[in-house]
């Protein structure tokens, strides 16, 4: 599955991947997606290094950035791409728990596209990450030198 | 000088505190001879207090006992017959005497208020460490709780999808229970972090109309009033000084309740009314709702403290709570009266003028 990747889910916890990759099923994306444990895994991702060294050319269509992350977290992650020329271009959208408007101030100071907080009730957690996924990885276009659908 | 804190820059240290007190006693002296000479009399006492007093706010007892002791001797060699000894008549002996005492009195005076100074420095840097570590606790509620509660609900609501055809009403019915509560605990800590966020938050406060907040407010409420029978009695409001959108939640808060409470009347009175204190505004909501027990009156704004069945009356018990703090953080009041059956009445007083 990590060939396709047009959809790149960084997210630590198994368990919200699981919970979203569970949401994505619904509309045949759960295909699409990629997910990093970490923000070093994301940024091995996007600069087709360690076990991603093999992967096709191209950006994701979206990145779906949590922010606590183990080693590099998410605020790191989305500077680093914003100071990158070749993929400053990316959609990131950070998807947290957190309610706290200093992330929110903070992420949208390094360019993010939109900031969604994972709602606890199930139903609507499920549906967020459902129109994130329709909108970004099927509505949207994406800026050149992302990975296009077949 | 008890304890020496770095939070004031103006500490000296002890070899700096003598010297300021010798310094300041030999301006005093110099400055006293120098008028004298001018036949300016009597200025001689003032500045050597004002060395006295100098010497203790800068420098502490120490300093402000030597230049008491200069002062002394100076004010006796130079100032007292006969000139230039240090030989003191009987009849002057009074006067030097409370000279000493008021001299004493000052450094006393500043030795407290220096000492008070300090310890509020002090206090000040341990509140903001404790703020700070509240602020981190909030933090990590936010975003650590709240994911494993996540996880309870989704894989709750997975397995209720799957097994729907499997589990018996009871195992049905335990499954359902299990999703109300953590939803509802979802809830509760969206609650408890909103309310703390209110303590935490910095208050902007202007000079606005209270009259055209309550409309907005009632704008905004009376949407969730279809089919209900609401006769609505609202004052104009003066206008006061206070933050907008905090004392908006407030409202909000206190006109929902009236609202919430009186749902059970056939025919519902809701009054907005004000009396006008001097530099305080009282405002209060009464209702002709179930009302409560004078007797539970301390327990009203305690957080998520409820004194109905949440079978009868929806919410988490935050409501009070977030008012009082709001109008806590703008230095006013809140109380509230009630009869049981009879409705209840809310107050809260705000100042007026910036005063605050």
């Amino acid at each position: 599955m990590s060939i396709l990747g047009r959809i790149l889910m960084v997210e630590d916890d198994p368990k919200d991947v699981e919970l979203s990759l569970t949401a994505l099923e619904e509309y045949n994306l759960a295909n699409e997606v990629v997910v990093a444990r970490d923000g070093e895994e994301a940024l091995d991702y996007l600069y087709k290094r360690g076990k991603f060294a093999d992967r096709l050319n191209g950006n994701p269509a979206v990145l779906l950035l949590d922010l606590k992350l183990p080693k590099i977290n998410g605020l790191e992650v989305l500077q680093r791409v914003r100071a990158d020329e070749k993929l400053m271009m990316i959609p990131v959208v950070v998807l947290t728990s957190s309610h706290e408007e200093k992330d929110m101030v903070a992420s949208y100071k390094l360019g993010v596209n939109a900031y969604v907080v994972k709602p606890v009730e199930f139903h609507q957690f499920v549906n967020a990450i459902k129109e994130l996924g329709v909108f970004w990885a099927v509505i949207n276009q994406p800026p050149p030198g992302s990975i296009r659908k077949n | 000088m008890a304890k020496s804190t770095p939070h004031i820059p103006t500490s000296l240290s002890a070899i700096q505190g003598y010297g300021l007190a010798v310094l300041s006693f030999a301006a005093a002296l110099g400055g006293a001879v120098l008028l004298e000479r001018f036949h300016f009399r009597d200025v001689e006492v003032p500045l050597f207090l004002f060395s006295v007093a100098l010497s203790a706010w800068y420098g502490g007892t120490g300093p402000a006992i030597l230049a008491l002791v200069l002062s002394c001797v100076g004010f006796d060699f130079f100032f007292v017959q006969p000139l230039y000894t240090l030989y003191i008549t009987r009849d002057d002996l009074p006067y030097f005497l409370v000279f000493a005492a008021f001299a004493s009195l000052v450094t006393w005076f500043s030795t407290v208020r220096r000492r008070v100074e300090r310890e509020l420095g002090t206090r000040t840097a341990e509140l903001e460490a404790v703020n700070k570590e509240l602020e981190a606790f909030a933090y990590s509620v936010s975003h650590d709780l709240r994911a494993p509660l996540r996880h309870m609900a989704g894989f709750t609501q997975l397995l209720q999808r799957s097994s729907e055809s499997v589990l018996n009403e009871k195992s049905q019915r335990y499954v359902k229970m299990i999703l109300e509560s953590a939803n509802r605990m979802g809830v509760l800590i969206d609650d408890l972090l909103s309310f703390s966020r209110i303590g935490r938050a910095e208050t902007h406060k202007s000079l606005f109309s209270l009259d055209q907040l309550m409309q907005e407010v009632l704008t905004e409420v009376r949407q969730e009033t279809e089919g209900r029978n609401i006769s609505w009695k609202v004052a104009r409001l003066p206008s006061l000084y206070g933050d907008r959108s905090m004392l908006r939640l407030a409202l909000v808060n206190l006109i929902s309740n009236a609202m919430k409470f009186t749902r059970t009347r056939s025919q519902a009175e809701i009054e907005v009314g004000y009396t006008d204190q001097q530099d305080k505004v009282i405002v209060f909501v009464r209702d002709n709702g179930v009302g409560f027990d004078m007797k539970y009156v301390d327990k009203l704004f305690g957080v998520f403290q409820r004194l109905h069945p949440s079978e009868a009356f929806e919410g988490t018990g935050i409501g009070l709570a977030t008012v009082q703090r709001i109008v806590l953080r703008h230095g006013g009041r809140v109380w509230g009266e009630g009869q049981v059956d009879k409705g209840a009445t809310f107050y809260i007083s705000l100042s007026k003028s910036q005063g605050v």
